[in-house]
């Protein structure tokens, strides 16, 4: 029996039952409202397999739509494994990225930056092309597992990689070996770039305003997107805001003072929950970035730090009405239809082994 | 088993105390007695049969044994050929008229540049005050505002289109008969009488400038489409589904907008989700088009010769209303009907209707909705129900909230 794969999700779908049946018999939503062939709404592009489009109408699905690959999924019925997709639904399918590679990069720098937090510098042989705020893979060495941390690179700097490590109590990659044993010219291997935690192109980047708020180490990711923001647009305004625990925990706080040297739209906000320290703000980041701008409609926000953290920010943007898809942050990605989500792994912290 | 059942008429004295008011207020008792009790039953407050499941419903709009009827209200209301009431080569005709514009390829051509600056303008006008009343400012605007301009009618304004449907619906839905089957309250049709000598007044110079000079509106197409060189439709000929038009298609979109509304408000977290993922807003319009189904009893049928369906024996020539917002709460096809919900399984719903009479503007109407919840979760991420405020659905030939206040922190 053929197969349909929408949604990620596949399908058996016997090929006398029209493709949008048995999607949503097996719970795949597809928009549909006539089922008779007559409206379009339930129109999907083919990716891969071939369809007998039955009886669906000329009127609405026209010779050129065809064989551009579409077809209207209340009607085709499958005549092989198919790969589909909703049309016009937005989505990135077919964008260009970086090639996924692997690679060898070789320790030239472990820093105590903080409590429990080291900067790692990793120089590699040749040149690895990803976009600020994306994040690689390292290859734990002797246990076959991998953990993700983001780069704080901006894209030029393509051969030396900097990423931030946080020692997790009793952690396979970070208490037994990053914030440990690892050493300068030690060889790591590196996969990467992943993830869509990306500023807009250049053309689509007009220059609007930008909060960002790292958690932690969640910082990482935004000392490279906002440094590429700044250099695109030095003018533009752009809020930088750090939570951390206590000022212990803080670290590059001259470095990313020192980019507002340059540019006067940027601010960078560093923010104790636990102490209270003279001209540091005390309290959550989230609640610091409602209490500084009143409205953030037009804005685009940035959010990077335990999934708490990064709820809160998306409450308190949307509070201040930057629209939804102006907020980037963890992708939760739906495993199926019912609705339940598993989280995406996350780039900056590391569960306990 | 010692005895066979005959087929029992099952006692539908109750129907006898069911009043107008009662169904314009909430309909959903009376019909889900009825689907549970006789899914094809004589009304006598509507003087008509009506179906009120998805089978019995499915099966009246595509029978070959049955053809298009309008109500006797929306006859007396819209006038002969209303696309909505008529068969054959007549309703081949207005079908080839209106489809054009609602062609799937074409809505694609022209829905966003029409509607998103619709919505966005009628935003700007509220987006900073932190509250609103969403059906008045936004929904019914939206609706109106879009169709008006494509239909040819940008000189008129918003509240006049809205006044125009409201009157036309209540002369529509004014269905009571008495025990002869004379119209209950006749006096009801005289506003709506009033609305069409002013929609004339307005439509005519319009008619006149474009038999001569043709222009790229939808009306201006219907004078012209499919018609010999130098001949038009005759007004009289396309008025009656002019009006179709002024009442439902201009008033629906809106009552999708805002059911929709009040089902996600009613599901604190779906709207979260929706807000967040603006792709699930298809899903969501659909969801609301089957919890409260704008075009909830307006159509019919009619037997061309007898049948026989769902027990009950019908003559030729027996008109049959079609109850989609009822089929649309069947418990065979969804689980706890009454309640909105994003998630349940995503069944096709019957709120357009079915048979070659189903809703000629679905794609376009879905398209509206769609790009009309876009742009209120984009300027206004934080809305949220003023729950100081009820909110009142009405309506049993058309139904919808009659008001949905909101409020946001600004
Ligand atoms: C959410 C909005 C709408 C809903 C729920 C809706 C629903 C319906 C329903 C239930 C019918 C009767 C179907 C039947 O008797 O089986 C209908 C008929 C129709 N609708 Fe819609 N409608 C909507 C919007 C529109 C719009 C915006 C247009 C035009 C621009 C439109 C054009 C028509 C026409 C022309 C008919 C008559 C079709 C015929 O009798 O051949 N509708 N609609
Ligand atoms: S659902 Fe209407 S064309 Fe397929």
């Amino acid at each position: 029996m053929p197969a349909i794969r929408g949604a990620d999700r596949e399908v058996e779908c016997p090929s006398d039952t029209p493709v949008l049946r048995s999607l949503l018999r097996a719970g795949v939503w597809l928009p549909n409202s006539c089922n008779q062939g007559t409206c379009g709404t339930c129109k999907v592009r083919v990716l891969s397999g071939e369809v007998d489009h039955a009886d669906a109408p000329l009127d609405t699905l026209g010779a050129e739509e065809r064989a551009a690959g579409l077809a209207l999924a209340c009607q085709a019925r499958p005549c092989s494994d198919l790969v589909v997709e909703p049309h016009g639904a937005p989505g990135d399918a077919g964008r260009l990225t970086h090639p996924l590679r692997d690679v060898v990069g070789t320790v030239t720098l472990v820093e105590e930056i903080a409590r429990d937090t080291r900067r790692v510098l990793l120089a590699l042989d040749e040149p690895l092309a990803f976009d600020p705020g994306q994040y690689v893979e390292l290859s734990v060495p002797g246990c076959g597992s991998r953990r993700q941390y983001s780069l704080a690179n901006t894209a030029d700097e393509d051969t030396v990689l900097e990423l931030h490590v946080r020692r997790v109590e009793g952690g396979l990659a970070t208490d037994r070996w990053l914030c440990r044993t690892l050493a300068v010219g030690e060889e790591v291997e590196v996969s990467g770039p992943l993830g869509d935690f990306v500023l807009p192109s250049e053309e689509d980047d007009d220059g609007g305003p930008m909060a960002m708020i790292g958690g932690g180490t969640g910082l990482a990711p935004l000392v490279g997107l906002a440094r590429t923001a700044l250099a695109r647009h030095p003018e533009r305004e752009l809020r930088l805001y750090h939570g951390v625990r206590g000022e212990a925990d803080l670290y590059d706080v001259d470095r990313l003072r020192a980019l507002g040297d340059d540019h006067p739209g940027f601010t960078f906000v560093p923010v104790l929950s636990d102490e209270q320290v003279d001209g540091v703000r005390h309290g959550f980041p989230t609640d610091a970035f409602t209490e500084d701008v009143p409205k953030a409609r037009g804005w685009s926000g940035w959010l990077c730090g335990p999934p708490p953290m990064v709820e809160a920010g998306v409450a308190a943007f949307k509070r201040r009405r930057m629209a939804p898809r102006m907020i980037h942050r963890e992708k939760f990605t739906p495993a199926d239809a019912a609705g339940t989500s598993t989280p995406a792994p996350h780039v900056t912290q590391e569960e306990v082994a | 088993m010692t005895t066979t059942p005959e087929r029992t008429t099952p006692d539908l004295t109750w129907l006898d105390d069911v009043t107008m008011t009662e169904l314009e207020r909430n309909p959903y008792p009376v019909y889900e007695r009825l689907r549970a009790e006789a899914p094809l039953a004589f009304v006598p407050v509507l003087g008509a049969y009506v179906a009120s499941t998805p089978e019995v419903c499915r099966e009246v709009a595509t029978s070959p044994s049955f053809e298009a009827v309008i109500t006797p209200a929306g006859g007396r209301t819209f006038g002969h050929p209303a696309i909505i009431g008529v068969n054959g080569e007549i309703h081949d005709d207005l079908r080839s008229m209106v489809e054009p514009a609602l062609q799937p390829v074409e809505v694609d051509r022209y829905v966003d540049e029409l509607v998103r600056p619709i919505a966005r303008q009628l935003l700007e006008q509220f987006e900073d005050d932190g509250r609103a009343e969403l059906v008045a400012q936004f929904c019914e605007p939206v609706s109106v505002r879009s169709l008006g301009n494509l239909l040819g009618l940008e000189d008129v304004p918003n509240d006049t289109l809205r006044d125009w449907f409201a009157r036309l619906n209540r002369s529509f839905t004014n269905a009571a008969v008495d025990e002869n089957g004379e119209f209950a309250n006749p006096e009801g049709f005289e506003d709506g009488d009033r609305a069409k000598a002013e929609i004339q007044a307005v439509v005519d110079p319009l008619i006149e400038k474009w038999t001569k000079e043709p222009g790229d509106s939808a009306i201006s197409h219907w004078l012209h489409d499919g018609m010999p060189e130098g001949q038009t439709r005759d007004r009289d000929y396309i008025y009656p589904t002019i009006y179709v038009y002024l009442l439902g298609a201009m008033q629906e979109p809106g009552h999708g907008i805002a059911s929709t509304l009040v089902g996600l408000f009613s599901r604190p977290e779906q709207l979260e989700e929706v807000v967040d993922d603006p792709t699930l807003v298809p899903r969501a319009v659909s969801e609301g088009m089957r919890w409260t189904s704008p075009i909830w009893s307006a159509t019919a049928r009619i037997t061309k010769e007898p049948v026989t369906l769902a027990g009950v024996d019908l003559p030729a020539g027996t008109p049959v209303m079609l109850s989609y917002g009822s089929a649309n709460h069947d418990t065979g096809d969804y689980d706890a009907p009454s309640t909105y919900d994003l998630h349940r399984p995503p069944l096709p719903h019957l709120a357009f209707g079915a048979g070659n009479h189903a809703c000629a503007g679905i794609y376009y109407a879905n398209h509206v909705m769609r790009i009309a919840l876009e742009e209120l979760f984009e300027a206004i991420p934080n809305l949220e129900r003023d729950t100081s405020e009820d909110v009142e659905f009405w309506g049993w030939g058309f139904r919808g909230p009659t008001s949905l206040h909101a409020t946001w922190e600004v």
